[in-house]
């Protein structure tokens, strides 16, 4: 098979004692990194790129360091969901809602090794889809123009009635507030400040970080600074149980179906540029909760809740890398990073790198496998450390989580004026909380508002203002029949069937 | 979202010619200013044309041994460059150790009052490193051929063609069709179909996904696709055929259509920088122009020669802002 | 009663945003959407939860007594003086301040704070300027 010669020929070149120790160094400091809320993969690794650099490394080591800190990162953001509620990075966004309540609920140690493992498994997958689907996925990704985006962006929003429970009302305020966000700055259409008032710090827009870091870890310390004095109680409730620090094989089995359809979409939406991870774990978690949740037990601690999007997201880290390497075309964040090292290192990726550096592109497939058992190793046993987080008392925990959200954003952006966005996002996430309104939402809006818009505006540009070619081709119709029939009509008719039947009872 | 990047020790062989070729210039060369942290600002993310130019620049500078140690690349994107522009200007208008990379979208954007408030004689202009021509292509399946085939179908049936390109309408790709097409006697430049996308590579897959029928950009964001024949260069927008892989694609000119699009690649430097600084940039970047490495670096990635330096492309920059600028008003995208 | 208040002032949010979309300057040569008609769809949304939020209200939740709110209102101008500041004194004489205040107001002994407050600053330092290697504020004393 000349895929598995070329694979092997990969193991031959990633296998060195150097290669070795830079992806043991990239899976820890990505793991760091991505526990750390502020810092993502994609800020993960540009501030090792110097480092990349500082060693001398050519590109296929470099590449495998930072790879690694990719792969490492997208493991590390759970921790911080399931122990704090807090994602360390966007992707791990959907992680909280299950994780979070596991660990209140004393299982945090069972929700570390089995979002662990997820990972682990999504990643595992997609590497192998890296291998032998890349030429059929880049097709994939050439079926998606504007009007099969925007088709897709919809079906993403319109599956958040399903994950937030109560008040749908609330949530699509929540979606409609993130997308309102994302219209702040330069209109990449025309070139037009939009929602700017003048002040040039808000050309750029709203950076998501900023967003998801103020509305989550700040307003955390302002819920903490609110029920000063009344934690003792709840303190001591969380730090009852750590629980045991592996899953049980009865979890492991009830989840693998749902690790295996994770991996599946995430990896899907990672192919597609401009989706990425945050949608991959957003679509994994939000069908797998309209397949299996009949209980409804999803959001109060359902263990498949956590292992559908961690198998989301980094199966999702894997597909993004597709476009990356054979279009050349960045489909987050973070592969944008990569993408800019590779061209300094005087590498073009495009249609024709899978035969004018081989040695680089199956040298980094085989380097990503290792990494992902790396990872798998570390962060199992590292379980039963990370849960000691939790006994550290949350008048010292909060301050810590504060401080390290600033100094994030700060090092990266150099900007006191993020910092402000950051506080009053705080405030924000604080009163919404109080009233419950779903965060999830706005964080969604804030990172796909741009481009849903973007892609309406190509789409009518291309047929002259003619709205039928949103629903032109047979793609767009199957992701809008998915977004309507799956996810919206059941919120209508659901509702008018509660009426109904209150109004039955009342006669 | 801003990065900051350093390419310190890149490529330990490079370094090691670099030392030599050191080691063989006039080591007395009398320098009234060394740059303690040279820093070079990329006015966008990562992966870009700018950063690109940052990059390479930096690495060479430093390979030439002409800066001590490192050139930190400082990425702060926004604004189309106007983010960083603004920066340069209101904060960091006296920093001698810094330079910013900026091409035909910077006087694009100046010309048209994109930068508000900001005007091309905030800052001081050091230097050309070469220039992008520009490339119109379609789909290596289309059946346009040429340049004034893609023109005539324009004419014929505007509606039937969408051209994608990296910047926004009124953005120097955007630009370059607008030329041609006047140029091939369109009178209406607002009939033409012109797709945004966030950059060239974005804009090549929507040209090779089949939801747009041409693409205009630069040479070298298209070089992977023409090598690997999925993409049909039908014009380059430059006065005589480019060297090397692009060599056997005709220029417009010699189709009829007399249309150059440069899309030239420099630098420029905070306003209050003092003349020794202002003299050592000019002289540090000519150096790195002039260097076998950076003829390299051009071959590679599609750029011709243009060799501007000092006042010299201070008065290019000039005259590209105000026939923008004119330009711009004849069509009607500003007043 | 809460819900209604914010369901209100949502409302007002989103006139206020339709009413700044449509200030939005057009350039010349526009796409047939333009750049005003996306967010005036996003305000429409906005407004219509905020209308169905104001009509179908759910429990109001405990707000905090005036105090705690006070506390909270507090903590944020602590942390908008440490934004403003950090690039003033230096990163690790305001975030030691900054983190003390927090640890002091969670419910610690104040010397304690202080410790805690400088032990968190120089860690956080050593990780994320050290080792990582990122630039954080300079301040007169050069940290």
């Amino acid at each position: 098979m000349d895929v598995l010669g070329s694979l092997g020929d990969g193991f031959w070149i990633a296998i060195t004692w150097q290669n070795m120790a830079l992806a043991l160094l990239g899976c820890f400091l990505g793991t760091v990194m991505g526990a750390l809320p502020g810092l993502g993969p994609s800020n993960g690794v540009a501030i090792l790129i110097p480092l990349a650099f500082t060693l001398g490394l050519p590109a296929t080591p470099a590449m495998i360091l930072l790879t690694s800190v990719y792969f490492g990162a997208m493991y590390g953001g759970r921790i911080s969901s399931i122990l704090l509620n807090i994602p360390g990075d966007e992707p791990a966004m959907m992680t909280c809602l299950d994780g979070y309540p596991m660990a209140q609920q004393g299982r945090a140690g069972e929700a570390l090794a089995l979002s662990g493992v997820a990972s682990f498994v999504g990643a595992f997958l997609s590497t192998w889809g890296l291998v032998f689907l890349a030429p059929q996925l880049v097709k994939l990704a050439l079926l998606f123009g504007p009007a099969e985006y925007f088709a897709l962006f919809t079906l993403a929003f319109a599956t958040l009635g399903g994950i937030s429970s109560s008040n749908q009302a609330k949530s699509a305020f929540a979606a409609a507030l993130g997308v309102g966000i994302a219209m702040v700055g330069v209109d990449g259409q025309t070139g037009v400040p939009r929602f700017t008032f003048g002040e040039v710090h808000l050309y750029d827009g709203i950076d998501f970080l900023v967003a998801i870091v103020g509305l989550f870890a700040l307003s955390e310390v302002f819920v903490f600074l609110e029920h000063r004095g009344k934690e003792t109680a709840e303190g001591k409730a969380a730090t009852v149980g750590i629980g045991r620090i592996t899953p049980s094989m009865s979890v492991l089995r009830k989840c693998t179906p749902t690790m295996l359809r994770g991996s599946a979409l995430g990896f899907v939406a990672g192919v597609l540029p401009g989706a990425g991870a945050s949608l991959g774990s957003f679509i994994a978690y939000s069908f797998e909760k309209k397949l299996v949740d009949r209980e409804g037990t999803f959001g109060k601690g359902d263990p498949r809740g956590v292992a559908a999007p961690e198998a989301g997201n980094n199966a999702a880290a894997g597909g993004a890398l597709v476009p990356m390497l054979a279009l050349g075309v960045p489909g987050s964040g973070t592969t944008a990073v990569l993408l800019a090292m590779l061209l300094a290192l005087n590498i073009t990726p495009g249609p024709l790198l899978f035969q004018q550096n081989p040695d680089v592109v199956w040298g980094l497939i085989a380097a990503l496998f290792i990494a992902n058992f790396m990872l798998l190793a570390m962060n199992i046993p590292m379980v039963g450390m990370f849960v000691r987080v939790l006994l550290v008392p949350p008048r010292i925990l909060m301050p810590i989580v504060a401080m390290v959200s600033f100094v994030g954003i700060y090092g990266i952006s150099g900007s006191s004026f993020d910092l402000l966005v950051m506080v009053v996002f705080g405030l924000l996430g604080w009163v919404l909380r109080k009233l419950d309104v779903p965060l999830v939402p706005i964080i969604l809006g804030v990172l796909l508002g741009n481009q849903m818009e973007a892609n309406l505006r190509r789409a009518l540009t291309i047929s002259d203002g003619e709205w039928g070619i949103l629903f032109a081709s047979p793609l767009a119709l199957v992701l809008w029949a998915i977004a309507i029939i799956g996810f919206i009509l059941p919120i209508v008719v659901g509702g008018v069937m509660r009426r109904k039947m209150r109004g039955g009872l009342a006669d | 979202m801003r990065f900051s990047l350093d390419s310190r020790g890149l490529f330990a062989a490079g370094a090691l010619a670099g030392a030599m070729l050191a080691g063989a210039m006039p080591a007395d060369r009398a320098l009234a200013f060394e740059p303690e942290n040279p820093e070079c600002i990329a006015p966008a993310n990562p992966g870009g044309g700018w950063d690109f130019t940052c990059r390479q620049v930096g690495k060479t500078l430093q390979d030439l041994g002409l800066v001590d140690g490192t050139v930190q690349v400082t990425n702060i994107a926004g604004g189309g460059g106007g983010v960083a522009f603004a920066e340069v200007v209101n904060k960091r208008a006296d920093d001698n150790d810094l330079i910013v990379a900026a091409s035909s979208a910077t006087s694009t954007r100046l010309a048209q009052g994109a930068y508000p408030g900001n005007t091309m004689d905030q800052v001081r202009w050091l230097a050309s490193v070469g220039a992008d021509y520009g490339i119109i292509a379609v789909a290596k399946d289309s059946p346009i051929a040429t340049l004034p085939e893609l023109m005539d179908q324009i004419k014929a049936d505007p509606k039937s063609v969408s051209i994608a390109g990296g910047s926004a309408v009124g953005g120097w790709d955007h630009l370059k069709v607008l030329i041609a097409a006047q140029a091939a006697g369109i009178d209406d430049v607002r009939t033409i179909k012109y797709v945004a996308f966030d950059g060239g590579g974005e804009a090549v897959t929507q040209l090779l996904a089949g939801s747009v029928q041409a693409f205009t950009g630069d040479a070298s964001e298209a070089k992977g696709f023409v090598d690997s024949g999925d993409i049909k260069v039908i014009a380059v927008l430059a006065p005589e055929r480019l060297e090397g892989d692009f060599a056997s694609f005709p220029t417009a000119a010699e189709q009829g259509l007399d249309v150059v699009g440069a899309n030239w690649r420099g630098f420029y430097a905070p306003g209050n920088m003092s003349d020794e600084a202002y003299d050592f940039w000019v002289e540090s970047i000519g150096s790195v122009y002039d260097s076998d490495e950076w003829k390299s670096i051009m071959a590679q990635n599609g750029l011709a020669p243009l060799d501007l330096r000092g006042p010299e492309f201070e008065a290019f920059v000039a005259e590209s802002v105000s026939r923008i600028n004119g330009l711009s008003k004849e069509i009607g995208l500003i007043q | 009663m809460s819900d209604r208040v914010f369901g209100g002032i949502g409302l007002a949010l989103a006139v206020f945003f339709i009413w700044q979309a449509t200030q939005i300057q057009l350039s010349f040569i526009s796409d047939p959407v333009g750049p005003r008609t996306f967010p005036i769809i996003v305000g429409v949304v906005l407004g219509l939860a905020s209308l169905v939020i104001l009509i179908r209200p759910d429990a109001a939740p405990d707000w905090p007594r005036a105090t705690r709110l006070l506390e909270i209102a507090v903590a944020a101008a602590v942390m908008v003086a440490y934004a403003l500041l950090l690039p003033e004194l230096g990163f690790v004489i305001a975030t030691a301040l900054a983190a003390t205040y927090l640890t002091w107001r969670l419910g610690t002994v104040p010397l304690w704070s202080f410790v805690v407050g400088i032990a968190i600053s120089l860690g956080i330092y050593a990780v994320f300027a050290l080792a990582l290697g990122l630039s954080l504020a300079r301040g007169p004393l050069g940290f």
